[in-house]
């Protein structure tokens, strides 16, 4: 059975936001609300600055399904976290549970009224009929039914973002972080690579390259 | 006999006040989630792509996972 799973590579990531631009024009989200969105850290420090695009990550364990008080969450045969948004209230529990803010409401109206909840759906729709005009209209494209994979993960012009069956792209990403310690870039990481990718304290911390190696930088 | 039709009279005279003021229940009834369909049976909107069989989850597997290759460069440029 498959486990749908996103993987970011933080050493391609070039924070292009691609990936948010082919989000939101596929599933036509609306201004204001972000269902994938680029998080970059360490900001302008040379050699330290890393990206990774962020999203629901379809939690095995979702804290989103577990404080919904009217348990509008589901997750498929494929382990996608999906809800119905004909039960949900848009009370933002799930926004507060989520670590990584992938609820969005939309905001409109005075006195900061929400909109029902809107999340990454891995392009797999919703309850309504696969492919059809009210899924769509609620939920977005449902491109799992047509058989493809998120777009986001798909144009992703690095291929740091990959999308898909977990024992698929964890292979696709095990023979990227072995090639890299073949060609010598952090020997001695984890196999899996999964502290490059994520950080942890096992994790060398990249050298930083002397601003007066680069050309042009100050 | 008037005392007793007295005492009657105000004792369903509280009686009708106290079910005017009870409530009635105001729990809403459970919305039921939908089952949803798996995405190995299919769209039908005219975008699906071609190579597995709608309906059959297996083929759909195998035709996922090998558009799933196409993310890897490595198995892409040989």
């Amino acid at each position: 059975m498959a486990r749908m799973k996103f993987i970011c590579d933080t050493e391609r990531c070039i924070e292009c936001n691609g990936c948010v631009t082919a989000c939101k024009n596929e599933n036509e989200v609306p201004w204001g609300v972000n269902r994938r969105r680029v998080v970059t850290v360490n900001d302008g420090i040379i050699g330290q600055e890393k990206s990774i695009s962020v999203a629901c990550m379809h939690c095995s364990d979702a804290p989103c399904m577990a404080v919904c008080p009217v348990d509008c969450f589901y997750r498929t045969d494929e382990g996608v976290v999906l809800h119905d948004k004909d039960i949900c209230i848009g009370c933002g529990y799930c926004s507060f549970a989520c670590p990584f803010g992938a609820p969005q409401f939309l905001s409109k109206g005075a006195f900061g009224t929400r909109s029902k909840m809107d999340k990454c759906t891995f392009c797999s729709g919703g309850p309504e009929a696969n492919g059809s005009v009210a899924e769509f209209e609620k939920y977005g494209r449902n491109r799992l039914a047509e058989g493809k994979l998120p777009l986001c993960a798909e144009m992703c012009s690095t291929k740091a973002l990959i999308g898909g069956d977990g024992d698929v792209i964890a292979g696709i990403f095990n023979q990227r972080v072995a090639t890299r310690e073949k060609n010598g870039k952090y020997p001695g990481s984890k196999a899996f690579g999964w502290t490059t990718a994520y950080g942890g304290p096992d994790a060398p911390a990249p050298t930083p390259t002397p601003a007066a190696k680069i050309p042009g930088a100050k | 006999m008037k005392r007793y039709l007295k005492t009657l009279g105000l004792s369903l005279a509280v009686t009708s006040l106290l079910v005017a003021c009870s409530e009635p229940p105001e729990i809403a009834a459970k919305v039921a989630k939908r089952p949803d369909v798996a995405p190995y049976m299919g769209a039908n909107d005219g975008f699906m792509t071609k190579g597995w069989t709608p309906g059959n989850q297996a083929s759909w597997t195998e035709s996922t996972d090998k558009r799933t290759q196409g993310q890897n460069e490595y198995s892409r440029v040989k």
